[in-house]
């Protein structure tokens, strides 16, 4: 991936799988995706229901196993699928088999045998990786702490000495504590079903915290405070329940919710989607006032292609599990390349009689838009930053089409 | 041209009883639906959009309460007609989309038996009811036959009549039926032809037999006659061919065969239709084979045969009965236009129940004789005069006792508040207004449901004294025989689901043959919509309400569902009324758009009045919350939400979010002021002496941007 943008990426996304069901049937609901989200960006992902965006944000966030495929987050490997190895294994097993005698096959045995030796060691390695990623970030954070402190504790003495221990102690518990993973925040989509009717507002924001361990009241009370006021919602708030909000007010509390963690990314899952007309301004603004205090990336999931446009600083289309195109939004809305994004683009809904009533719309079949059955198609760069699922032929075309 | 209205809705006010208060849900809207145009309704949730379309199809929630209005379909007012009158409009005539496409399918059902489920229940109970119908009238006839002198051979005509009737609706239905056989196997095997081409022969078997056993069936007298024995043999040839083919898993062999049983079927369809009527006739009476001839000869024949024998006396007495029955349903009206006269000054005076009550009765009985009996279209305005007048006289008691009710609470409240405050103390809680029911309107409306029956009967008489008796007896003629054709016209199954495909083709789902046994968790989100409106679509509605139909879909699937209604609307010339909250919807379907706020629609025009100019600042708002492709700047949100409907507030609902209020705002609701023709706004703003506030901004350069978009097109 070329860099246009120096930032350096927060969420990376490489070649993530998922799929579900057993047996005969298997339904590749995310398909060999990557992305990567840069620092501070809106990163958005449109596509129509059923296309893998949720299923894409839920893997990240380990809600579900990833078949294959990693996802890095802050340089950290926190998803790990294995499958793809045990695939590769599985064919050269298979050619294995197949080789004859010979001193040629002999030698592509021994290759065999290596590269199996070697999946396996990735296979144990993406496992560990997986079920292990918070432990690696502790022991990580622990010594860039140890880092820090023993030098000066070894060239501090006698009171400052035991003040800086015991400061070093005390961070150390507190990093013991943390996991990785919350630094990833997920806004989910139906602010009435994503709130427990039973806790008030205050648990309901707290709950985070005291999962992770944190006992002290007073402290919690002020960042549920603090919180509530970020989002627009005032102390009092605090003591009652979810009922007693309209929808945009109970989606602030599931903001506030996800943004007490203080969360470097925010994975946001079609939040606007079931909020009024005249609420969903609200929301946006306030999401885009947060990015701004807090330095938050946001993993946009949406199927409002007009929100998307006037929120996110890149885009990704997915069709049926597949990334069909990514790049600028502008360039995006400017320069649609695939047919799919094209066919997308057509159907927005604009406020205005005139050009609603003779608009004509493209329809996308992929059995007629594409030839796949000679190559299979692959992620290509078309210009610097565009980049668009298609074969070679169609690349030369789309090359063509940018030019124009 | 001059549009043809629909539906009209006046000052329709509903509201809800809750634990909490009554809820106002609509406050007083009016609008047309023209024929074939779109009306689209937007608002936020809780605006009462969906009440309303609810109120137009009778299916309110049970703790509504309709305070008034009208909803006036053809001349019926539906907020007054019995349920079971609504049970022949719901459904048939108004159908609705529903929003939710999980929720308004049965999920253990499958989406074919769910398609046909309306027809084939709705085909029962049509056939009960025209059966009776039928009968009614055949005993009025013979009543009116009796008094005009012709009992006795009245009585055998009728007799007679009856009898080829049977035979007519027997042939009639054999007919219908083959025909229908005859073009389900037609359809099949084409759809076979092209599986077994392109090897998609799952399921084969079972589609050659019901292929096979359809053409059979199709095998009467009228349809495929002279290739019976030819469609047997091949009949026999697909079978054993299928046979051999499943052994061989190649089915070519039965291509040539399915192509000729569907051109014998095709060729079938394009027969001439044969007067079952006359043959009807001929079969009973005459003789009792069909003899060998072509039909158009049988036609001939048997119609000049029914006609010397039989039919030419049979009108004549029809003719003399209907006589009969004009002039005494006549001399019933002029007698109660009379009454009507008399009763109207006792009614404007001050009124007492039990005489009201049997003054009311009196006439009832009067009116109700003005009925005539040998009438085909009813006189719905004579018909509903019972119930309209027991209802407003209800309205009107009732209300006596509400008010005296009410005075005593607000007395008793207000001597107690008076107490306290003499005391010197300031009670917390305050005195509630009191609110009386306006016996005056009420009363008017009594006097109004008689009055209009005196120019309603003058206007029948007159029609009456220069009527065409030939034309009224040949009506009920037809009548008759429409009657007995629709009581033994049983739709089976086989012809429903052929029907139910035909539909899903229409509404654009790909394989409907296949999907027609498909269960709905099998469909997605669009398809699952396209199912509901196919469902809305079985009865041929001349009014479709679609309630948010693509909130629930995404952008391509919406553009589909919204492309279909389009179509369909021009297709079947419907008239939609399109809810939604997306202003972006709108503007694609609408032809007129009504924006509703807290129960009242704050503007309407023409989707370019609203779109381009418009005038209400809750309808800015709408316009500049939602982001276009070019917007950058901060989106003007609306702050706050919608004020509770349980206390109204006194002024604009609007005032408490709205940035350009006036202080009139918060004092007294605006009237709706017109801008244009088709234009109009309730806001002050619009009042001559309000002041001049511009359009936001952003909507000023978004209707700059749309305009020089429009130019630029125009110059291309």
């Amino acid at each position: 991936m070329s860099e246009i943008d120096t930032r350096e990426s927060i969420l990376k996304v490489d070649h993530l799988s998922m799929y579900f069901g057993k047996g005969g049937y298997v339904k590749k609901a995310v398909n060999n995706v990557s992305f990567d989200v840069k620092k501070g960006e809106v990163f958005g992902l449109v596509g129509e229901s059923g296309c893998g965006k949720t299923t894409t944000g839920r893997t990240i966030i380990k809600l579900y196993d990833a078949t294959s495929g990693s996802v890095y987050f802050k340089g950290q490997r926190i998803v790990a699928g294995t499958q793809g190895y045990k695939d590769e294994i599985k064919a050269l097993k298979q050619e294995m088999k197949s080789l004859g005698n010979g001193a040629d096959a002999q030698k592509r045995m021994q290759e065999c045998t290596a590269r199996i030796e070697e999946l396996k060691q990735e296979i144990a390695k993406a496992k560990k990786d997986h079920k292990h990623c918070n432990e690696q970030y502790r022991a990580q954070a622990l010594e860039e702490l140890k880092a820090e402190y023993e030098p000066k504790i070894a060239a501090a003495n006698g009171e400052a000495k035991a003040e800086l221990e015991k400061e070093y102690h005390k961070k150390c518990s507190s990093v013991k504590k943390q996991k990785l993973i919350t630094k990833i925040q997920m806004i989910y989509q139906d602010p009435v079903a994503s709130l427990d009717p039973r806790m008030t507002v205050k648990e309901i924001i707290s709950e985070g915290l005291v999962i992770q361990g944190e006992k002290d009241k007073e402290y919690i009370m002020e960042q549920v405070y603090e919180m509530l006021e970020t989002v627009g919602l005032v102390r009092e708030h605090a003591g009652r329940y979810p009922h007693e909000f309209s929808g945009g007010q109970r989606q602030r509390i599931g903001i506030a919710r996800s943004i007490i963690m203080k969360p470097e990314l925010v994975i946001a899952d079609e939040p606007i989607s079931a909020l009024d007309v005249s609420i969903r301004a609200q929301v946006i603004n306030l999401l885009n006032d947060l990015r701004k205090s807090m330095g938050l990336s946001i993993l946009f999931i949406a199927h409002d292609l007009s929100v998307v446009k006037y929120f996110s600083d890149r885009i990704g289309v997915m069709y049926f599990g597949n990334m069909v195109e990514m790049c600028d939004s502008e360039e995006l809305f400017a320069h649609p390349l695939h047919p799919y994004t094209r066919a997308l683009l057509s159907a927005i809904p604009l406020p205005d009689p005139a050009q609603e009533k003779g608009r004509v719309r493209i329809h996308y079949n992929p059995l007629v838009d594409h030839e796949y059955s000679t190559e299979e198609p692959e992620f290509r760069e078309i210009v610097p930053g565009h980049f668009v699922r298609c074969t070679q032929k169609e690349f030369e075309k789309y090359k063509a089409m940018r030019q124009e | 041209m001059a549009k043809e209205t629909k539906l009209k809705v006046q000052d329709l006010t509903i509201s809800f009883k809750t634990a909490s208060g009554k809820l106002q849900a609509v406050r007083g809207i009016n609008f047309d639906l023209y024929k074939g145009e779109t009306l689209a309704i937007v608002g936020e949730s809780g605006s009462g959009k969906s009440v309303t379309s609810r109120a137009i199809m009778g299916i309110l929630a049970g703790n509504a309460i309709v305070e008034g209005g009208k909803i006036l379909y053809g001349d019926k007012d539906l907020m007054k007609i019995s349920e079971e009158e609504f049970h022949r409009i719901r459904g048939d005539k108004i159908a609705m989309v529903f929003q939710d496409p999980l929720s308004s399918l049965n999920p253990i059902m499958r989406v074919g038996n769910q398609l046909t489920e309306a027809m084939l229940l709705k085909n029962k109970a049509s056939r009960r009811e025209n059966k009776r119908a039928m009968n009614d009238m055949f005993s009025s006839i013979e009543k009116f036959m009796a008094a005009a002198g012709d009992g006795e051979t009245g009585k055998t005509d009728i007799a007679t009549f009856r009898k080829f009737e049977e035979k007519h609706c027997e042939l009639e239905q054999e007919y219908q039926q083959s025909l229908a056989y005859a073009e389900s196997a037609a359809n099949l095997a084409e759809n076979m032809v092209l599986r077994i081409q392109n090897k998609a022969v799952a399921g084969i078997k079972d589609d050659t037999a019901e292929v096979c056993t359809n053409a059979k069936k199709a095998c009467s007298y009228f349809v495929v006659r002279a290739e019976e024995a030819r469609l047997q043999e091949l009949v026999i040839h697909i079978l054993a061919n299928e046979k051999e083919g499943r052994k061989a898993k190649d089915y070519t062999a039965m291509i040539p065969q399915l192509e000729e049983l569907q051109k014998i079927l095709r060729n079938a369809l394009a027969y001439e239709k044969p007067d079952t009527f006359s043959v009807g006739y001929y079969l009973t009476y005459v003789e009792k084979t069909v003899p060998d001839m072509p039909v158009a000869q049988l036609n001939a024949l048997a119609a000049d045969k029914l006609n010397s024998e039989f039919m030419d006396s049979f009108l004549q007495k029809i003719e003399k009965a209907v006589k009969l029955s004009i002039e005494q349903t006549d001399a019933h009206r002029k007698e109660a236009i009379a009454e009507i006269d008399k009763a109207i000054p006792v009614l404007q005076g001050t009124l007492e129940k039990n005489d009201a009550t049997a003054l009311a009765k009196h006439l009832k009985e009067k009116i109700i004789l003005c009925l005539n009996p040998l009438e085909v279209t009813k006189d719905s305005l004579t018909h509903t005069f019972d119930t309209s007048i027991d209802y407003a006289m209800k309205l009107y008691f009732e209300g006596i006792e509400k008010n005296k009710a009410e005075e005593k609470r607000y007395n008793s409240q207000k001597a107690k508040y008076d107490r306290i405050a003499a005391k010197g103390k300031a009670p917390e809680w305050e005195v509630i207004p009191a609110s009386y029911v306006d016996l005056e309107v009420a009363q008017q409306d009594i006097v109004g449901i008689v009055a209009e029956m005196k120019p309603h009967f003058e206007w029948q008489l007159e029609n009456n004294r220069n009527g065409d008796l030939h034309k009224r007896t040949m009506e009920i003629v037809d009548y008759l025989k429409e009657c007995a054709a629709e009581s033994v016209y049983k739709i089976s199954k086989g012809m429903a689901k052929e029907r139910a495909i035909k539909l899903m083709a229409s509404v654009g789902i790909d394989e409907p043959r296949r999907r027609y046994s498909q269960y709905p968790f099998e469909f997605s989100g669009g398809m699952r919509q396209r199912i509901v409106i196919a469902i809305a679509l079985t009865a041929n509605p001349d009014v479709l309400i679609c309630d948010e139909p693509t909130t629930a879909l995404d952008v391509t699937i919406q553009a589909q569902i919204l492309e279909l209604i389009n179509n369909l609307k021009k297709e079947r010339n419907l008239s939609v009324i399109f809810i939604t909250h997306d202003l972006g919807v709108v503007a694609n379907m609408a032809d007129r758009i009504g924006v509703m706020y807290a129960g009242k629609i704050v503007e309407y025009g023409t989707a370019e009045d609203i779109f381009y100019a418009p005038a209400h600042p809750y309808t800015w708002a709408l316009l500049s919350s939602v982001p276009d492709l070019n917007t950058v700047e901060t989106l003007e949100s609306i702050p706050g939400t919608p004020p509770n409907m349980i206390y109204p507030p006194k002024g604009d609902a609007f005032a408490d979010r709205n940035k350009y209020a006036l202080e009139i705002d918060f004092e007294m609701q605006p009237p709706m002021f017109k801008i244009t023709d088709t234009h109009y706004a309730a806001t002050w703003l619009l009042h001559p002496d309000a002041p001049k506030i511009e359009l936001p901004q952003i909507i000023k350069n978004r209707i700059a941007k749309m305009e020089s978009n429009r130019k630029a097109e125009e110059q291309q």
